[in-house]
């Protein structure tokens, strides 16, 4: 069964005082399958974050469906079952961690000693656990954005929508975060994020759906999409004492190091054969796939540019 | 917006609450107004505190609290339908209006017509408009209002005339108070200061209206003059000779007066022995 | 429902009391009344008459002032800060949140007020005097705060702070002005045009309903049913405008 479900969704928007409709989403198709883990990706202003909050129920579509575990999505009562977390997320300053997780514990209708018990678990999930005595208004960004992680987590959900949970995270910040989906995934839960930040979404997505000027380009399993596309490989060698690298091309030279750009897997067997001859060390090989992000840089070129009427709108 | 509605089942059902709300709050105003709740007419006056301490609240735009008052209170006392709303007349126009601005001179005006035509209490009309000149004493139109209301419904003309005198000091005052300060000491019986006001009006007259006017008046004044000379003269003979005098030259032979006046028209003052009365002959002619 | 209800209505009370203004606004009404104690020394005779009508009018005016300055950012603030996203995404209906906000403001009114009358029959006390027409007038001064916290509520989901407290600012004004309005309408020739000031007479919100603080000051009583038809008129009007704020904020898109 599919956990969201948007059908022929259309969103416009109105500049004040004026009566010209610019499309923020036409006719997009979406639907998250229960279990998975789902990377929403686009450009800023694709309409990510618009999408996110009609399903949230936070605005109102022009046109098209949207359902919520099978039911018309904007009933209160399924986001019971919803967990969210929103972009840069803003939460009442003058809370301390534990009042907000507990605040958000109540809207639940928890119980005093389960929101007790359940905020405690949080803080320790995201790493909060000696913080939460201290207002928010202290909190640095990526403490924030844990705090929001952990919100959303209250109510154990079937389905955790993050809007650009890895944003503004340090490198460490955005392990834990993805530590914390794959957790979520083990435990069977679905999760539906945003993100333009790629590198760790291969890792973690089951499927991703790459959206551009509120249109799906493409959507599937990154191996399905970045498959058959074609592959090179980059060769840092060192001690090179002049003359051609064969089989290769040389990208950069350094003062005792050289990148070279290798084509097919048959020219970096010859290469690494030759390296003695050569009197060279091989200091790195480094496979160069065809990514998700070459995939969006090349959806989002296809696009075209912006044409009038349309409009790039971040963070709606 | 149309997936919206879907999405809020009862919308029309609280728009209908709210009206329903709404529509049950007017009622219960109307109870509030139609009850024996309703405030008298005087009410809201009753607590405006006086000009004074409202200068004090007004931060400066006292003229313009100034201005919103006197135009509420013009509307408030054309109201005919509040039986009470003279009652703190006084305290609006003597003590707030003029306190608050007290060289605004249009409210001293309404205030003292509605105070005299209206509510009948033409003393108050004066306290209001003596504090008036008080505090313009470079306009002559309070004076002005004040010795008419005086003169047209007091009757008292002395008063009038003191009136009309500080009028006519400030520089600027129309001519028709000079001749309504003539009239009043005709008015009040005092003929010889009349006649010599209007004397002097005649003399600096601009047009032949005035002029025409004073004429007349002193005619009159002039008739009205000679007569009480003269019948002073013969009440003075009497008691000095124990009997009337014969002629009118005897009193002036006697001392009594330096010379037997003539009327305006050039004859001789009508004098009857028996009564001693003197008479004006123009008054037989005309019959007056 | 109730609980989330109050749960939101405890979190803007909770929100309220960290706010410094309302300590600002409670310091000045305080030290209001307690100025108004020194000022009766300059008067002959009618001191405690000058100690009541200054700790009335403070209460007054301070209570409003933070009905309106509060109340006006309870909605928008939470969108324009974007908290509202996650609270919403949370199992809450629109109008339970609404009203969650409108309640956590009365709660810290009531304190507010409780905190201002308790200072003012303190001073009261020491004069050696109490009145207990003075605690009905508070008592309806309290009504008019909780028709003026409705009114920012419901403009403070239609526009901005900014707009929102001229607006509920100006209505207020009004709405103790009305009578000149009826006087208006009395004098107008026009019937179409006399029948538009009785709409506004009645449509607008009547705060002199609430206002009876000359009357008890100048030691008038106070009919039992006075206060009986400003709490009908308030639970009505008041219904209205939160029933209003409620279907505006439903169908607001928070972008």
């Amino acid at each position: 069964m599919a956990v969201l479900e948007l059908t022929g969704v259309a969103k416009s928007y109105r500049a004040h005082l004026s009566l010209r409709k610019y499309w923020i989403l036409r006719n997009l198709d979406l639907s998250i399958q229960e279990g998975e883990v789902f990377g929403f990706i686009g450009t800023n202003g694709a309409g990510k974050t618009t999408t996110i909050k009609l399903a949230l129920g936070l605005i109102f579509p022009d046109s098209g469906s949207i359902r919520l575990f099978g039911d018309p999505a904007g009933n209160p009562e399924l986001r019971r079952r919803i967990g969210f977390l929103p972009e840069n997320p803003y939460f009442y300053d003058y809370l301390t961690g534990r009042e907000f997780l507990d605040f958000h514990a109540r809207l639940f209708g928890m119980k005093a000693a389960d929101r007790r018990r359940r905020v405690g678990e949080l803080l320790e999930r995201v790493g909060l656990g000696n913080r939460g005595d201290r207002q928010l208004r202290l909190y640095s960004k990526g403490m924030l954005q844990r705090i929001g992680l952990a919100q959303a987590l209250v109510n154990d959900p079937e389905l955790v929508i993050l809007d650009e949970p890895m944003s503004g995270l340090d490198p460490i910040g955005r392990r834990e975060v993805r530590d914390i989906i794959l957790d979520l995934k083990a435990r069977g839960r679905t999760v539906f994020f945003s993100t333009h930040i790629l590198s760790d979404t291969e890792m973690i997505c089951d499927r991703v759906g790459i959206l551009v000027r509120g249109g799906l380009k493409a959507v599937g399993r990154v191996e399905d999409l970045v498959r058959g596309e074609a592959r090179f490989w980059e060769v840092t060698l060192a001690g090179v004492n002049g003359g051609e690298i064969p089989c290769g091309r040389v990208v950069s030279r350094g003062a005792n190091q050289i990148l070279v750009r290798v084509e097919t897997q048959a020219d970096l067997h010859r290469l690494l054969g030759e390296l003695n001859g050569h009197g060279a060390t091989l200091v790195s090989v480094t496979p160069a796939r065809q990514s998700l992000e070459d995939l969006l840089v090349r959806e989002v070129h296809r696009a075209g540019p912006a044409r009038s009427g349309e409009v790039e709108r971040d963070a709606l | 917006m149309a997936r919206a509605a879907e999405y809020l089942p009862g919308r029309r059902v609280a728009g209908l609450c709210a009206a329903l709300a709404l529509a049950s709050a007017m009622l219960v105003q109307n109870g509030i107004e139609g009850g024996a709740l309703r405030p008298g007419g005087g009410r809201p006056l009753l607590y405006l505190p006086s000009g004074k301490y409202l200068r004090v609240a007004a931060l400066g735009f006292d003229g313009l609290l100034a201005d919103a008052v006197y135009l509420w209170s013009i509307q408030y006392y054309g109201n005919y339908q509040i039986q009470d709303r003279y009652t703190y007349l006084e305290h609006i126009y003597t003590g707030v209006i003029s306190e608050l601005d007290p060289h605004y001179v249009d409210p001293y005006l309404i205030g003292s017509l509605i105070m005299n035509t209206e509510a009948r209490e033409p003393e108050m009309a004066l306290r209001l408009l003596d504090k008036g000149i008080a505090a313009n004493p470079e306009t002559w139109i309070l004076p002005f209002e004040a010795g008419f209301l005086c003169y047209n419904d007091l009757k008292d003309y002395r008063r009038a005339a003191a009136y009309f005198e500080k009028a006519l000091r400030v520089p600027g005052v129309h001519p028709l108070v000079r001749r309504l300060y003539a009239e009043m000491h005709n008015r009040a019986g005092d003929k010889r200061t009349s006649l010599r006001e209007w004397s002097e009006i005649h003399d600096t007259a601009q047009d032949d209206y005035v002029r025409t006017v004073a004429l007349k008046h002193i005619h009159d004044l002039k008739v009205d003059v000679d007569l009480l000379t003269l019948t002073e003269a013969v009440k003075r003979f009497e008691e000095k000779e124990g009997r009337p005098p014969a002629r009118m030259e005897e009193i002036v032979k006697r001392g009594f007066l330096t010379g037997v006046p003539r009327d305006p028209e050039d004859r001789a003052y009508l004098y009857d022995l028996r009564s001693g009365q003197v008479a004006y002959g123009g008054s037989l002619v005309l019959g007056r | 429902m109730l609980s989330r209800v109050t749960a939101i209505a405890l979190n803007t009370f909770r929100e309220a009391i960290r706010n410094r203004v309302l300590y600002l606004l409670l310091v000045f009404a305080v030290a209001m009344i307690t100025f108004a104690q020194i000022l009766s020394l300059l008067t002959v005779g009618s001191e405690e008459k000058i100690i009541k009508d200054f700790g009335l009018a403070s209460i007054d005016i301070f209570g409003v002032l933070t009905a309106v300055f509060i109340g006006v950012g309870l909605v928008s603030r939470e969108i324009e800060r974007r908290t509202v996203y996650t609270l919403l995404a949370k199992p809450i209906h629109r109008a339970e949140f609404v009203l969650g906000k409108y309640g956590g403001l009365v709660l810290t009114l009531l304190i507010n007020t409780a905190v201002m009358a308790l200072w003012f029959f303190l001073i009261l006390a020491l004069k050696g005097t109490f009145d207990a027409g003075l605690a009905i007038a508070i008592l309806m001064l309290f009504m008019e705060f909780l028709l003026i916290t409705a009114i920012a509520v419901l403009f403070s989901c239609l526009s901005t702070p900014m707009l929102s407290s001229v607006m509920t600012l100006s209505l207020w004004v009004i709405g103790h002005l009305l009578w000149s309005l009826d006087l208006l309408g009395a004098k107008t020739p026009s019937a179409a045009a006399r029948a538009l000031w009785r709409t506004l007479y009645y449509l607008l919100p009547n705060f002199s309903n609430f206002d009876v603080k000359g009357q008890v000051v100048q030691g008038l009583s106070v009919a039992p049913s006075a206060v009986g038809f400003a709490a009908l008129y308030l639970a009505l009007y008041g219904a209205a405008v939160l029933i209003g704020a409620c279907m505006v904020f439903q169908r607001k898109e928070l972008q």
